[in-house]
C-alpha cells in the first residue's frame, strides 16, 4: 500500500472518532429522522 | 461473470438499504437507529423506504449548521461524515460508485433501453468537482439565514436521487405537501427528467457530469489500496476494454483515471488478460519518478 494512502486511512480514521466524539452521530440521527424539505423542493 | 455479479450486488444494495416497508402505516420515513449510517452512494434519506442516511446532505447539512452552532458554542464539523467517506475512497476509489450507488443502477438500467448511444463530451466531467465545491461545501456555509442557518444546496437545486426517491414519493403519501411546492421542486423535476432522458442515450451521466460524491471519491483514485492493472505485454490493441467502458475511460492508457468507477467491465471485455484488478503494489524506484502527484 502507499505511504501516502496509510498516512491518509489514519488521517480518516481520527477524524471519524473525532467526529463520534463531538457528537455528530446524534446529529447525524435527528437529520435522518426528519424530512428533507430540501431534497422535496419546498421553500 | 464479473457483470452478472455486479447486476446481482447492485440488486441486492439498492434494495436492501431501502428495506424499509412500513411507510404506509406508520412514520411517512424510516426514524430508526440505522440513520446515524452514511449510504457509501447517492441514495436520499428522506426516501420512504430508506434505512441509511445521504452521504451528501449529511455534508451539506454539517456545513449548514456551522455557522449557527459557530456562535453558540463547539459546532459540529461533519468530522465524522469526512472521515467515513474519506475511509471508503482511499481504500477502494470510485468502486462504491459502480458496485452499490443506487442511483447509479437506476442510470445503469434507464442505458439497457436499446436505442443509439451517445458519447459525453469529455469537459463536462469537470462540472461535478465545481458542484462539490460551490453548492456542497461553500454555499451552505456563505449563505445563512439571521440565525445563521445555511442550507443544502445540493439538494434544493439539483439531486435528481432526492427528487425521484425522497419528493416524488413523499408528495403523494403527504398530499399537503402539494400546496408548498413552487420554483424549487419543478425546477429539480425538470432535471430529474433530462438526467433520465440523457442516461438513456448516454451511459452514466450524472455520475460523470455532476455527482459530487463522485468527485470526492475520485480524489482518491491514484492511490486506493485496489487498482486495476495493465499489462502492456498481453495487450492486442483490440480496444474491446474501451467499447465497453461505461465512463469514457481509456483503460490501457490510464487504468487509475478519475473517471473509473472500478465496474470491472474491462476485465470481462478483455480476453488476453491485459487488465487485472487487485492490491496495489509499490511503484519500482524509476517509476516512482515518472508517476504524477496522487
Amino acid at each position: 500500500m502507499p505511504r501516502k494512502a496509510l498516512w491518509l486511512i489514519i488521517l480518516f480514521t481520527l477524524l471519524f472518532i473525532l467526529g463520534i466524539n463531538t457528537g455528530d452521530l446524534e446529529y447525524l440521527l435527528n437529520l435522518g429522522n426528519t424530512i428533507c424539505l430540501s431534497c422535496i423542493g419546498v421553500g | 461473470m464479473m457483470i452478472s455479479l455486479r447486476w446481482l450486488i447492485q440488486t441486492l444494495v439498492a434494495f436492501g438499504t431501502n428495506a424499509y416497508l412500513l411507510f404506509p402505516f406508520g412514520s411517512v420515513i424510516y426514524q430508526g437507529p440505522l440513520k446515524a449510517v452514511c449510504h457509501p452512494g447517492l441514495n436520499c434519506y428522506s426516501c420512504p423506504a430508506a434505512l441509511l442516511s445521504c452521504p451528501v446532505g449529511a455534508v451539506q447539512n454539517f456545513a449548514a449548521s456551522l455557522r449557527f452552532a459557530g456562535a453558540g458554542g463547539m459546532p459540529h464539523l461533519g468530522a465524522m461524515v469526512i472521515g467515513y467517506l474519506g475511509f471508503i475512497g482511499t481504500l477502494v476509489g470510485r468502486l462504491p460508485c459502480g458496485w452499490i450507488c443506487p442511483f447509479g443502477f437506476i442510470q445503469d438500467l434507464l442505458h439497457k433501453v436499446p436505442t443509439r448511444k451517445f458519447f459525453l463530451w469529455p469537459p463536462l466531467r469537470f462540472v461535478k468537482y465545481a458542484v462539490l465545491v460551490v453548492l456542497v461545501l461553500l454555499l451552505p456555509v456563505l449563505l445563512v439565514d439571521s440565525v445563521g442557518l445555511g442550507q443544502p444546496w445540493f439538494c434544493k437545486l439539483l439531486c435528481p436521487a432526492g427528487t425521484l426517491e425522497g419528493a416524488l414519493p413523499l408528495i403523494f403519501l403527504k398530499p399537503a405537501l402539494w400546496a408548498t411546492l413552487g420554483f424549487y421542486f419543478w425546477n429539480k423535476i425538470t432535471i430529474l427528467v433530462l438526467i433520465i432522458i440523457l442516461a438513456i442515450f448516454i451511459s452514466r451521466p450524472f455520475c460523470r457530469m455532476l455527482c459530487p460524491l463522485g468527485a470526492f471519491y475520485s480524489l482518491f483514485t491514484r492511490m486506493t489500496l485496489v487498482q486495476l492493472e495493465f499489462i502492456e505485454g498481453n495487450c492486442v490493441n483490440c480496444e474491446s476494454c474501451v467499447r465497453y467502458c461505461p465512463t469514457g475511460v481509456t483503460p490501457y492508457k490510464d487504468p487509475n483515471s478519475r473517471e473509473c468507477i472500478m465496474c470491472l467491465r474491462c476485465l470481462d471485455a478483455c480476453q488476453f488478460r491485459a487488465l487485472t484488478f487487485g492490491i496495489r503494489r509499490p511503484l519500482p524506484e524509476a517509476e516512482k519518478h515518472a508517476a504524477g502527484p496522487f
